[in-house]
């Protein structure tokens, strides 16, 4: 009897065992690079990517032995990495916090892009040179680059646990990352520090990429942005910043997703992992292999968002270009450009909505796509299902979507920093799968078709002015009204849970009931501005708002500048208006993106509009 | 350009025969050549990712349309004026797509529109080309609703009420298989694709031991394949694309899974053979076209392109060549007006297709029925038809 019932238990434990060494491969450098910098590297997927590129072209073109494509692969993105830490954030290391952290977006749009348009955005095989030979284990077997991924894995987190404790650099990181000021005053070189921690962490990453390349024979140039968000997960599962944590954390995340999968299916792969992330943060936030519940002293509140004198408008100015908006349909009659600006109008609403939280709060979400969806989804299946007319399914959905969001956000209330921005980003992620596995709700993947447009007494609101129009005045209205919020004393007291929470509190503040305050008042815009998309697509299924929108919200809104209403609104009509303006450029124009938004990042930290 | 032309020889073609010179001129070795299309061009647009997580399939796209084009173009074009597209990148995202409707809209030079490429893109753009009166072609968007969209959307794309019982025909009746596991992409297609093949599985006497279905980014599959292991199936099917087809298929044997594979005609392509090495020797699958068929609209697409492209053409690339093939026959039909050229839709009949053999459409469902297949298995790292073999039971 032992066998049939734990034959199956033992397979899944291997197999969670073997995809959580593919993680942790990633996690190891995500933590170094965090632990060094405080800083999610988002480019770290792009980096990995590299290195899979670099093996493609040592096996398949150069032939090279595979000890020598290991070399090259470490030395070139090791190489890349240093010139990431030089060019891309040195520049930053006087600006606000975030400003890196968008800086390595940016970085990794550049080098994803850069590696679509040299190879072409074709998956190619990365075949492997090492023995077939394969150990039987339960039901099934492992092989050797399973052993390999294992041993580099451990190996190196062993080696950089020995660099840290051991090294005089290893010393010099260490101190760096405990006070980097302090650090400099003893004669650390900081600048070279960073430098070597990117340039380790980066040669880790690229042999990660060749070595999953050749564990699944596929490389492509998007592999990137998936398994960072895997390693992230990861290493906070195993505590930010530790390394030999970052590799339990990677086996935990493993082993979650493969007995979420015995248990309920494969639809539930990703859920699962999600919602062990939140828990985890909730319960022991500094992960579950530190030795203390309490979290370090958060570097990152309040310097987090570093104060700018923000470029305030004159009233009359405000004015005028409201005014301006209004009547460009009476001017200019073209529904291309209408549209456009309709969009960037429509993502100007959730952009508003993620510069309260993420600006004036300081909460940093990277999820609010999943808001969008909520309101998306709210407002069709009222109309279609309940026959709710449109136009007060809109509002209702924005309500759902305030209630529901805040709900699901509520217990990342107690964290702070980079915590809430993962477990946000968590939280998005469910909201995706919910969706696509709920399927008596939301008909599942097959989606919600023939949602009707908003109409005003049987008069649908579908040409070129309408789509304008309507998404215009409502982003007016929510401006108006968010503008006025925060220079009441709601906005004071937001502002002051942003700076020192700690202070706030003790000043009577109820961080909970304020933080509430806020994202239901985000929701409600974000939800509205995703039921008003919902109506103009009339169809939407789980991949319409997937998690590069929420990616790009906050783009809109660090380019703008943090809490920043009318920042808000120029941020998204020029993300969504560069790529258009670039389209002549056809393959190259998300590149050109990218280097834009570098740009502006190095040149314009503090947003265009400055933070308020 | 595609392969050495032998003959100089220039026949002069009346706008009547103009089909004809098409499926003369897609056999590489034709004996004739029109004259160069000259003069205005027309031209069709099209929505679809360049750039992006799903480009790898834009890029094939383009591919097939520019081989169409320059068949059509050598053969004389439309009436002599030279076919021509504009391809806007939408990165499948409707955001986009929605943008890019507005401005083909616009644009009087676009006579029909091509794609987008899924539906969340494509069909939050069909309200715009509907109410503009501009056709909308979705050519891989095979989501029961697309066309339901109005009278302006039509779709050539691959019925799955039709696909997938030749799939459950190949693997029930043909292979002898009984109890069988489904893999499926969560997305629209695979989802509506795993419903009707598992009907039809049924209604041929099969069970469905077990369906899973899997994100589109996934590329980690022994749990999936240790339930499907434990439901002890006979045989395996694939509801998938190319890459993830292979994937799946290279994890089969590190779990303990021996069983045949059947997958269905969206794994037809080279890189499934690249990506999935050894691993997809064995599987079985109902392909559309394949490319040692002498049907002369096959083998018109297939040498041109390995000419063109000096690699194997896929099934996005055919698709892409096939849509190519009907914009030029509605505006032949239909003329430079969008209306005419949506009223074209069902008086044009057996256009040549790869897909379809001949494409007729039917202007209830504006769709294309009666699509051709052969059963294909992977033999030594290449394609072959199937020899009737079923495999040896491994249970």
């Amino acid at each position: 009897m032992l066998p049939t019932t734990l034959g199956p238990w033992l397979d899944y434990t291997i197999n969670g065992l073997v995809i959580g060494n593919i993680y942790a491969l990633l996690a190891v450098g995500l933590a170094l690079i965090f632990g060094v910098s405080h800083l999610i590297n988002f480019a770290h997927g792009s980096v990995y990517m590299v290195g899979a590129y670099i093996g493609w072209l040592c096996v398949t073109k150069l032939n090279l032995p595979l000890p020598i494509t290991f070399i090259a692969v470490a030395a070139g993105c090791g190489l890349l990495g240093a010139v990431i830490e030089r060019v891309g954030l040195r520049p930053l290391r006087n600006a606000p916090r975030i400003a890196p952290l968008l800086a390595t977006i940016g970085l990794s749009v550049v080098l994803d892009q850069s590696a679509q348009l040299l190879f072409s955005p074709d998956p190619r095989a990365l075949p492997t040179q090492l023995p077939t030979w394969r150990i039987a284990i339960g039901g099934g077997s492992i092989g050797a680059l399973d052993l390999l991924i294992a041993a580099v894995g451990i190996g190196s987190a062993g080696l950089l646990y020995g660099f840290l404790r051991f090294t005089k650099l290893g010393w010099a990181v260490r101190a760096t990352a405990l006070d980097r000021d302090a650090a400099q005053q003893c004669g650390v070189d900081v600048d070279k520090v960073n430098r070597t921690v990117f340039a380790i962490a980066s040669a880790l990453g690229g042999v990660s990429g060749l070595l999953v390349g050749m564990y699944y024979n596929t490389i492509d140039p998007n592999m990137g942005f998936q398994a960072g968000l895997k390693g992230i997960v990861a290493q906070l599962i195993g505590g930010v910043g530790n390394v030999p944590g970052a590799i339990a954390g990677s086996l935990l995340l493993g082993l979650i997703e493969s007995y979420g999968i015995a248990l309920f299916g494969t639809s539930y792969r990703n859920l699962f992992a999600f919602v062990a992330l939140i828990l985890i943060l909730v319960l022991r936030p500094n992960g579950l292999f530190a030795r203390a519940r309490r979290l370090p002293p958060e570097p990152l509140t309040g310097t987090f968002i570093a104060p700018s004198r923000p470029l305030v408008l004159p009233k009359w100015a405000v004015w005028t270009l409201a005014a301006a908006a209004l009547a460009l349909p009476l001017v200019v009659q073209q529904p291309y450009l209408l549209q456009t600006l309709g969009n960037a109008w429509l993502y100007a609403l959730l952009a508003l909505s993620l510069t309260l939280v993420a600006g004036t709060v300081g909460q940093v979400s990277l999820g609010h796509a999943g808001l969008l969806a909520i309101g998306a989804y709210a407002s069709s299946l009222l109309a279609l299902d309940a026959g709710v007319p449109v136009l007060l399914a809109v509002p209702l959905a924005g309500l759902v979507a305030a209630a529901l969001g805040t709900a699901l956000v509520y217990p990342a209330f107690r964290l702070r920093g980079h915590y809430v921005s993962i477990a946000t980003l968590a939280v998005g992620e469910i909201v995706t799968l919910v969706i696509l596995n709920w399927e008596s709700l939301t008909r599942g993947p097959i989606g919600v078709t023939g949602i009707p447009p908003l109409s005003v007494a049987g008069k649908p609101l579908v040409s070129g002015q309408w789509v304008y129009w309507v998404p215009l005045a409502v982003l007016l209205a929510f401006a108006a009204l968010q503008s006025r919020l925060l220079n009441s004393h709601l906005g004071r007291t937001l502002r002051a849970i942003r700076e020192d929470d700690v202070a706030a509190r003790s000043y009577g503040v109820d961080l909970n009931r304020y933080k509430g305050l806020a994202f239901a008042v985000a929701g409600f815009v974000a939800g509205v501005g995703g039921a008003l998309m919902a109506h103009f697509y009339s169809y939407i299924n789980h991949e319409t708002f997937p998690a590069p929108v929420s990616m790009l919200a906050l783009t809109m809104v660090i380019l703008g500048g943090l809490g920043n209403v009318a920042g808000a609104v120029l941020g998204a009509a020029v993300l969504v208006g560069l790529p258009e303006l670039f389209r002549a450029a056809a393959e190259y124009r998300m590149l050109i993106y990218g280097v834009v938004l570098l740009l502006l990042i190095r040149f314009r930290p503090q947003g265009l509009l400055g933070t308020v | 350009m595609f392969g050495p032309m032998p003959s100089r020889r220039s026949v002069l073609f009346s706008a009547l025969t103009g089909s004809l010179a098409l499926a003369c001129s897609v056999i590489p070795d034709g004996l004739a050549k029109a004259a160069e299309a000259a003069g205005e061009p027309l031209w069709f647009g099209v929505s679809g990712p360049l750039t992006g997580p799903s480009a790898q399939y834009g890029a094939q796209w383009k591919k097939g349309f520019d081989l169409a084009l320059d068949q059509i173009n050598a053969a004389g074009g439309v009436k002599g004026r030279p076919l021509r597209y504009v391809f806007e990148d939408s990165q499948n995202d409707p955001r986009q797509s929605i943008a890019i409707a507005q401005k083909f809209v616009a644009d009087p030079k676009i006579l029909i529109e091509l794609g987008d490429f899924s539906s969340p893109a494509s069909m939050a753009a069909s309200p715009i080309y509907q109410r503009a009166g501009l056709v909308q072609f979705g050519f891989t968007n095979s989501h029961p609703d697309f066309t339901k969209g109005g009278d302006f959307i039509w779709s050539n794309s691959i019925s799955q009420a039709e696909e997938q019982p030749n799939v459950a025909d190949f693997a029930v009746t043909s292979l002898k298989l009984k109890r069988l596991a489904v893999l499926h992409l969560n997305t629209d297609w695979g989802r509506t694709s795993k419903d009707i093949f598992v009907k039809a599985a049924k209604e041929r006497g099969a069970e469905v031991v077990a369906t899973e279905g899997y994100l589109p980014d996934e590329k980690d599959f022994r749990s999936t394949l240790v339930r499907v292991r434990e439901a002890n199936p006979d045989g395996i099917v694939l509801i998938s694309y190319y890459a993830d087809g292979a994937a799946i298929a290279r994890q089969l044997k590190p779990v303990g899974l021996t069983q045949p594979v059947v997958a269905v005609g969206s794994v037809y392509s080279p890189k499934f053979l690249e990506l999935g090495g050894e691993a997809v020797n064995g599987v079985h699958t109902r392909a559309n076209f394949f490319p040692a068929e002498p049907r002369p609209e096959v083998q018109g697409f297939v040498a041109a392109y390995r000419a063109k492209y000096q690699e194997e053409p896929d099934a996005f690339s055919a698709y892409a060549y096939d849509a190519v093939l009907v914009a030029q026959r509605v505006i032949e039909v239909g003329g430079t007006d969008r209306t005419a050229i949506r009223d074209a839709f069902p008086r044009v009949k057996d256009i040549p297709s790869v897909i379809f053999g001949k494409a007729t459409f039917d202007p209830e469902t504006r769709r294309v029925s009666g699509v051709r297949n052969v059963k294909l298995v992977v033999k030594d790292g290449a394609f072959v038809l199937w020899d009737g073999s079923v495999p040896a039971a491994t249970n």
